[in-house]
């Protein structure tokens, strides 16, 4: 194993068996070895998760294990992130993220925030229980590219339909997605949104095509 | 003989007696926004007054011939009376329900006030279920306390809760007895008041989030505990979301009935445990109650609940209080014509 497969090996395990320390450690060693962070970001604590989400789809892994990985990938994260150069011509996307009001479901909507985190996104989490307001004055202030809400209930999903259009007033362009158990794609097509991602490891691929569909269409290829 | 009362009913299912037919009864929120309108109240104001509280609980069995209530209709009563405060949403429109704002963060924070018991609006609610007995003599009246494991995730972050019992275990165990404790006060507590059945909910135990390793480790014997507690009036030991992996165990923590959800695979419970145990569930509420539009699919979903072996058909949940109205009457006439034959548990007169 080179020297670099065998680092990236090292994040992922750490990942995976959820030792922070660990994976603080293999990040550090990316960095000292000339590893490109990002490649360590996606290839080494990425590939971890995915890997994790496999183990809790097969019941072998639980929430409590999920949230432990999840805590080792941002020690390794904390350590690349400031590393990671980003193209000048690219401009970084950006999102502001919470659980919509009533609604104190919020462990889904953290690992979609970390998916975020790992992409290199700017992340505004506003947390959970967010009052419709909020979402919307957030969204005006950071003007972020994407807005992603979470509901985990079916009575909670109606405040985000309320949001959307009070978004879409003040800012057409601004990208809605929203997620959580009880949200379809029919119904964020229904409440006017502009995404919609099943689980934590879609939501990022997701944003990245709306914003994409987006540029296409501010520059006319899509009418 | 004349028929029997809702109250009867319920308690001689309990005592798994011969029946005219299966109760139409509830341990989680059954109250109704039908009531709350024709009381001329808002839903966010019925969690914060006795007598509101109690009259819509009678009003939504009455309107809809359910033979018993229960009270109170949120899970954020216990944290608040310990300080963790209340967001009442008085200004949203709609329903939501109340949830605990402050909750504490770490271990270290925790500190359970002494008279937890007389803060709050846990006394508020002794008074409403006075109100209910007065007034309502003739319906079964329930409460329900949350498990010792859901109330650890209203008085303190899930997520640090979750991962402290694998990082962190002893300190986590230790913590879970202390709430275990509370839990085992509550019960003792609505037991003095008299009330018909107490349903323990431990909601956010299910195998959706912790492995049924963890379960048999650190929620079943605290759920035992609180079982061997309740000692004169009969329990129900509720568990929401997936609960097939630990059925066996739910059992074994000997409360005198076991409810599910839709998500539990009820045919296969039943063989698992054999015909005697009081088996309640498992129908969907929000779905069946109020996003069916044909009373016909209710009433199969209905029919499929007593068939599956269900010895009371019971929301898998609190019914989501905007229903529509002939689902709901759907729902009590078929538990009440469909249920007149014998369920596995409880014969028929
Ligand atoms: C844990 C839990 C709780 C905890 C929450 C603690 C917390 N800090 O989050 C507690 C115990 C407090 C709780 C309380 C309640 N809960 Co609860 N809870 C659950 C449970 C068991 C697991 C949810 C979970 O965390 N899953 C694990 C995570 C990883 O998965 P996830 O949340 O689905 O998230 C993934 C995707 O949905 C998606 N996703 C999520 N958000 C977003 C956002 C975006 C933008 C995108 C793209 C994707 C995305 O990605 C995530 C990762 O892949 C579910 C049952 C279930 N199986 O879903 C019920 C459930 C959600 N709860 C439910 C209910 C009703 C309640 C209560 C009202 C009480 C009750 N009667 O049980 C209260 C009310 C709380 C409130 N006001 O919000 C119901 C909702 C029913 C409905 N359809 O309306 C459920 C479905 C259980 C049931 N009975 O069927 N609950």
């Amino acid at each position: 194993m080179s020297n670099q497969e065998e680092i990236l090996a090292a994040l992922k395990e750490a990942v995976v068996e959820y030792e922070e320390d660990d994976c603080a450690e293999a990040a550090q060693r990316a960095l000292d070895e000339g590893i490109d962070p990002m490649v360590a970001v996606m290839d080494g604590l990425a590939a971890g998760m995915e890997e994790v989400g496999v183990l809790f789809d097969t019941n072998e892994y639980f929430v409590p294990e999920v949230l432990m990985c999840a805590d080792a990938l941002y020690k390794g994260l904390d350590i690349l992130r400031p590393h990671i150069t980003l193209d000048a011509d690219i401009p970084k996307a950006s999102v502001v993220i919470g659980s919509i009001q009533g609604d104190v479901h919020d462990i889904g909507k953290n690992l979609v925030k970390m998916m975020f985190d790992v992409a290199g996104w700017d992340v505004h989490d506003l947390g959970r229980d967010v009052p419709l307001e909020s979402f919307v004055e957030k969204q005006l202030d950071v003007k972020s590219d994407v807005l992603a809400m979470s509901a985990m209930m079916t009575t909670t999903m109606m405040g985000m339909k309320k949001v959307i259009a009070m978004v879409k007033e003040k800012n057409p362009d601004c990208l809605i997605m929203l997620g959580g158990a009880p949200v379809t794609r029919d119904v964020a097509n229904l409440f006017g949104a502009d995404g919609y991602a099943e689980s934590a490891g879609n939501a990022v691929s997701e944003g990245i095509k709306m914003i994409g569909r987006l540029r296409e269409f501010q520059k006319g290829d899509i009418k | 003989m004349s028929e029997l009362t809702g109250k009867e009913r319920v308690q001689k299912l309990f005592k798994k007696e011969p029946l005219d037919t299966m109760p139409c009864f509830s341990g989680q929120g059954a109250v109704v926004v039908q009531a709350i309108e024709e009381m001329g109240t808002q839903f966010a104001k019925i969690h914060t007054d006795a007598r509101l509280m109690a009259q819509s609980a009678i009003t939504s069995a009455r309107l809809f011939n359910m033979d018993g209530v229960v009270i109170p209709y949120d899970m954020a009563t216990v944290a608040e009376a310990m300080g963790r405060g209340i967001s009442l949403y008085e200004n949203a429109d709609g329903v939501i329900y109340p949830t605990v704002p402050n909750k504490w963060k770490t271990l270290d924070e925790i500190d359970i006030p002494k008279d937890y018991m007389s803060q709050g609006r846990l006394p508020m609610i002794d008074e409403a279920f006075k109100i209910i007995k007065e007034e309502a003599p003739d319906l079964a009246v329930g409460a329900w306390v949350l498990g010792p494991f859901t109330l650890a995730g209203q008085i303190m972050e899930l997520d640090i809760l979750l991962k402290g019992l694998k990082k962190n275990k002893d300190a986590t165990a230790a913590f879970l007895d202390q709430v275990t404790q509370v839990t085992v006060d509550m019960v003792k507590h609505y037991q003095e008041l008299d009330v018909d059945f107490i349903s323990v909910r431990d909601m956010g135990s299910g195998t959706d989030l912790l492995s049924p390793r963890m379960w048999k480790t650190l929620v079943g014997p605290n759920l035992k505990k609180v079982f061997d507690a309740i000692t004169c009036v009969p329990s129900v030991n509720h568990i929401c979301g997936s609960t097939d992996m630990i059925i066996e165990m739910m059992h074994e923590c000997g409360a005198d009935a076991l409810s599910v959800d839709q998500k539990n695979n009820v045919v296969t419970t039943r063989e698992k445990l054999g015909n005697d145990v009081l088996l309640f569930g498992n129908f969907d509420p929000y779905n069946t109650l109020t996003q069916l539009e044909d009373v016909k699919e209710v009433e199969a979903v209905i029919k499929q609940c007593i068939d599956n072996g269900l010895d009371a058909v019971w929301p898998g949940c609190d019914i989501w209080p905007d229903i529509r109205k002939e689902n709901m009457e759907t729902y009590v006439k078929t538990v009440k014509e469909y249920g007149k034959k014998a369920s596995p548990a409880v014969g028929r007169i």
